[in-house]
């Protein structure tokens, strides 16, 4: 494998982080400051549940997530499951890493 | 101006990122030193780009193989659920200095959305505060990626272990989120939308369509509801 020379590293860089700032910025601009339909302040609201909930399905879910086996697929839910409770009961993002991380080690050790 | 008290609850809040950052930013430092990037280049992207899926990305996808075109194009089509977070965030940011606005829209990731979205909606919470939150996780990304490349391979990390502190930051922004029907329809076909683009070979923007599935799902459900 050849090393990633100052060259492509810099071609990489700049148009990676050109195109993440404009992600993150323009739509902020474009909508700060302007008094929002009710319509477009609704679907604002409905972003958290949604971003969240896609972020989990994507670190837990898989087409191909049984093919290693019932337990590999199963040992992550299970620790969600676990993080679910603790968060239900604390709702400490730190307890839940800890947990998650302590849960899912030992889950993966069985 | 922030107060030392603003501080403090800037970091308390902080706190749980940074440490998961910690845990996933030495693997990706080490996986960036595989493909021969040093110190100071792992500290430019941490600094520049900011993103742990697109830093992790960019050494695999150069292991594989992958052209230099093939690496942008697909990393920043990843990226692309940034501009949902932008767009939530512009109500907070009525009235506040351009300046400060940018560099707290440039600096927000997954996990600083998540507990700058939970700070704003308990209230008594500002943007100043909200960017120290941000530049405090960028500090230990940008730190822990540098260990990585200095250490090597001399620390033996798990990496899908560590990689679960922050699937446990999502579950917990997930639950502690209000059990209305709207969200609760919003959060089921978002994840049933990532679900469906990854079996259609579409993993790289399954974040950004299944959260706009569930945004377009959650509306369609509360009109349909006032009809009613």
């Amino acid at each position: 494998m050849e090393a990633m020379g100052w060259g492509d590293f810099l071609v990489v860089l700049a148009c990676c982080a050109a195109t993440m700032l404009v992600c993150r910025t323009v739509p902020l601009f474009a909508l700060k400051g302007r008094q929002l339909p009710e319509g477009v302040e609704r679907a604002l609201g409905f972003i958290p549940p949604a971003a969240f909930a896609a972020l989990v399905a994507n670190d837990l879910l898989s087409p191909g997530m049984f093919d290693a086996g019932l337990w590999s697929a199963a040992a992550p839910l299970v620790a969600a499951g676990v993080v679910a409770l603790v968060a239900w009961r604390t709702k400490s993002l730190l307890w839940c890493a800890v947990s998650g991380v302590v849960a899912y080690a030992l889950l993966t050790l069985v | 101006m922030l107060s030392g008290d603003h501080i403090k609850q800037s970091f308390s809040a902080a706190l749980p990122i940074m440490l998961g950052y910690v845990a996933i930013g030495v693997p990706c430092g080490i996986l960036c030193a595989s493909i021969g990037l040093n110190g100071l280049q792992v500290f430019l992207l941490s600094a520049l780009f900011y993103s742990g899926a697109g830093q992790f990305m960019i050494p695999n996808m150069w292991l594989t193989g992958s052209p230099l075109a093939s690496i942008i194009a697909s990393v920043s089509l990843v990226n692309t659920r940034q501009m949902l977070y932008s767009a939530s965030f512009a109500p907070a940011c009525k009235g506040v200095k351009k300046r400060l606005a940018f560099l707290f829209s440039a600096t927000v990731t997954d996990e600083s959305y998540g507990v700058n979205t939970a700070m704003f909606e308990a209230g008594d919470w500002s943007v100043g505060r909200a960017t120290l939150v941000n530049l405090l996780s960028q500090s230990s990304w940008a730190l822990s990626n540098v260990v990585g490349v200095l250490v090597g391979n001399a620390i033996g990390v798990p990496l899908a272990i560590a990689s679960f502190a922050m699937t446990s930051i999502f579950i917990c922004l997930l639950v502690t989120q209000k059990a209305t029907p709207a969200n609760l329809v919003a959060a089921g076909v978002a994840a049933a939308g990532v679900f469906a683009c990854k079996a259609a070979g579409l993993g790289g923007p399954a974040i950004l369509v299944g959260a706009l599935a569930g945004v377009a799902a959650a509306l369609a459900f509360t009109w349909a509801k006032e009809r009613v």
